[in-house]
């Protein structure tokens, strides 16, 4: 048997997070984590995180987990990787396999940060191959740099079945639609509208009835539902597709939570009651992550360094008036994230119709993943601004603010409050330098010029595919909705490492098309 | 969290439905009718279905089909999700080969 003040399961954002923590406040501290590459969720996350600064924002998903490893190791952890943990008895212990061999390690505080894992829907034919997890696409591609299919149905709207619909179209899959049962997108608009506007059809209050195929999946069919989820008569639509991907929740897996005995509640799945510092009924025996409740990893960091503080005072070696600051220091950070449309208390909640500023929420971006023109009017102004400009297409209460630092000029607002929807200040000059248009994790911000001359505009684009446009080269300007709206050319293509492998592409456009153009396709021509 | 299942109650027949025939736990090939047929054979609990059947007993522990089968047996008993207890966690959280465990007798 081995010994550790405190031991730490699950190398996520949380486990790491808490191992780091407990290790500077002295306690000996070791992490431990079933696979090979410690990161939990994070290691498949190749987009930019929301938040803040002190949340990570901006960063990429897969750049937090190396930050926080090397902190880790840093500090002085004992990282465990492969090493699955089998058990947990009391009081403290736990059992695990590492390599052929299983080993018995014991603490005064153990953290569980286990995280969550998938939730399945079954339909006709959903144990057909090629009816998969989100997750599981995710992994394949980001992770192993394999397609997991040509044509591919999303099901599920929230942010996890937006943000791999989005990585799906740039590993290049084809996308045939997104689908969900609820009447509403789920997730922030700002990563449906990404879809939108490479012409992914979103089909709300829709699910599947049934996947056919010889062996392996080959077609798809969908259709309505009503109120009671009963299929409508007469709505089906069948698609050619080879794979589906599941996208329809997270489960907290809390096996070894219930296997401890600690008190549980229901919340979406089992989750442990605990107290403020992740505490559960069982003293010494704490949960943070997704295992206590599904939210983010930004969440989850700041909840790992809770419990840790809470671990290190249960253990003695912090007193309560420093584990009560270090608190609300920590409180502080999440209280700022479980704010606005998204928020827990807000989730799932349909009568929210104004933003809180008091301005109309798009409703098409609820049903269709974008605005249209004259939604998007209420938030900002454009047509007499002259010179290039930020238009800032994020109109929902999300906790994010990166815009508004990356703007050296000031041009950006979004203020202490950083749900705020953020604001252009016409009175500063915008320098075109499109900081702000990288560094939006929503992809929401354009540079446009209203009149470049000889009757054009330009507008400036968020980039992440291969292989980017090349300057000269003419192709079609699309709407928000992914229609071809006219001819564009592409005037410019700037990468640098500040932009942090987004391009930010120029193109050249009418001048009514302005506020209208916003994504683009490479003509391809007839005889090709 | 979960209260006591009234034995007592009436919870009508067993009316097939439509997709009766889908599988709900793969590792064990156990159909959502299988399931809803235990309850009204007088099988109120997750633990219950899980000895007769065997749902969540395979490969995957129930992390794929635990909630699915929980929520099949609450809505045939007309009960919400969190009314009907989860089957004991039991180690190892994760299938571990018989050739580890054996290792750890050579240790003794
Ligand atoms: C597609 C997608 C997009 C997302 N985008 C964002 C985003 O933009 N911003 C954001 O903040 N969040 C985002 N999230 C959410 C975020 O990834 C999770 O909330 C976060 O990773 C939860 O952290 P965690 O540490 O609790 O759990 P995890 O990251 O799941 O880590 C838990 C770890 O514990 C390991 N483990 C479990 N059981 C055992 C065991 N018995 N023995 C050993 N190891 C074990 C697991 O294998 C895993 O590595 C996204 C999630 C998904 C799926």
């Amino acid at each position: 048997m081995r010994r550790y003040d405190v031991c730490i399961i699950g190398a996520g954002p949380a486990g790491l997070s808490a191992a780091i923590e407990a290790q500077k406040l002295g306690m000996k501290s070791a992490v431990f984590d079933e696979n090979h590459r410690p990161g939990g969720q994070l290691f498949k996350q190749i987009h930019k995180f929301f938040g803040s600064k002190e949340h990570m924002a901006k960063i990429r998903g897969f750049e937090i987990g190396k930050e926080l490893l090397e902190e880790a190791k840093n500090v002085g952890v004992d990282v465990h990787l492969d090493a699955v943990v089998m058990g947990i008895y009391e009081p403290h212990r736990i059992t695990v396999r590492e390599d052929d061999s299983i080993t018995s390690y014991s603490a005064d505080s153990i953290i569980v940060s286990t995280g969550a894992s998938e939730k399945t829907i079954p339909f006709e034919g959903w144990t057909l191959p090629g009816v998969i997890g989100a997750g599981a696409a995710q992994t394949m591609m980001n992770l192993y740099g394999v397609r997991p299919g040509k044509k591919i149905l999303m099901m599920g709207s929230g942010n996890v079945g937006l943000v791999v619909g989005f990585q799906l179209l740039q590993a290049g899959c084809e996308v045939a639609a997104l689908i969900d049962a609820a009447p509403r997108i789920g997730g922030y608009g700002v990563h449906a509208a990404k879809l939108a506007r490479c012409g992914i059809p979103f089909y709300l209050s829709h699910t599947v009835v049934k996947a056919e195929g010889n062996g392996k999946v080959e077609k798809v069919t969908i259709a309505e539902i009503d109120k009671n989820w009963e299929f409508i008569p007469g709505t089906e639509k069948t698609f050619d597709v080879d794979t589906v991907c599941l996208a329809v929740g997270l489960t907290p897996m809390s096996q070894l939570l219930r296997m401890a005995g600690c008190k549980t509640k229901y919340a979406g799945g089992t989750v442990p009651v605990c107290d403020k510092f992740g505490e559960t009924s069982i003293k010494g025996l704490f949960a943070s992550g997704d295992v206590s409740g599904i939210e983010e990893a930004s969440s989850a960091m700041i909840g790992g360094k809770i419990s840790a503080v809470g671990a290190a005072f249960r253990c003695g070696f912090i007193n309560e008036k420093e584990r009560e600051q270090k608190y609300d220091e920590y409180s502080l950070s999440l209280f700022k994230l479980r704010k606005g449309l998204f928020s827990k208390e807000n989730k799932g909640r349909t009568d929210i119709t104004k933003t809180d500023e008091g301005i109309d929420l798009s409703m098409t971006l609820f049903k269709k993943g974008y605005m249209t023109e004259e939604e998007l009017k209420k938030f900002v102004r454009n047509s007499e601004i002259k010179g290039p400009h930020p238009v800032i297409e994020c109109t929902q209460n999300i906790p994010c603010n990166p815009c508004e630092d990356s703007c050296s000029f000031g041009c950006i607002h979004v203020g202490n409050e950083i749900s705020a929807v953020p604001k252009f200040d016409e009175n500063k000059k915008c320098r075109n330098c499109k900081m702000c248009v990288a560094s939006c994790p929503g992809q929401a911000i354009f540079i446009v010029d209203n009149d470049i001359g000889d009757g054009y505009a330009s507008v400036s684009f968020p980039y992440e595919f291969c292989p980017l446009p090349e300057i000269g080269e003419k192709g079609f300007a699309l709407g928000r909705d992914g229609k071809d709206l006219c001819v564009a050319e592409i005037i410019d293509v700037t990468t640098n490492k500040a932009f942090d492998s987004t391009a930010v592409v120029t193109m050249k456009v009418p001048k009514e098309m302005s506020m209208t153009a916003r994504f683009y396709r490479k003509e391809v021509p007839v005889n090709e | 969290m979960s209260k006591i299942i009234d034995r007592s109650a009436d919870i009508g027949e067993f009316v097939p439905e439509k997709d009766d025939d889908i599988l709900v736990c793969r590792c064990e090939e156990i159909t959502k009718g299988e399931i809803r047929k235990a309850v009204h054979m007088g099988l109120y609990t997750m633990t219950e279905v899980k000895r007769f059947l065997r749902p969540t007993m395979g490969l995957c522990q129930g992390q794929i089909c635990g909630e699915n089968v929980r929520r099949i047996i609450a809505k045939e008993l007309k009960e919400p999700i969190e009314a009907l207890k989860e089957t004991t966690a039991r180690p190892p959280v994760r299938p571990i080969e018989m050739e580890v465990f054996g290792n750890e007798v050579e240790k003794l």
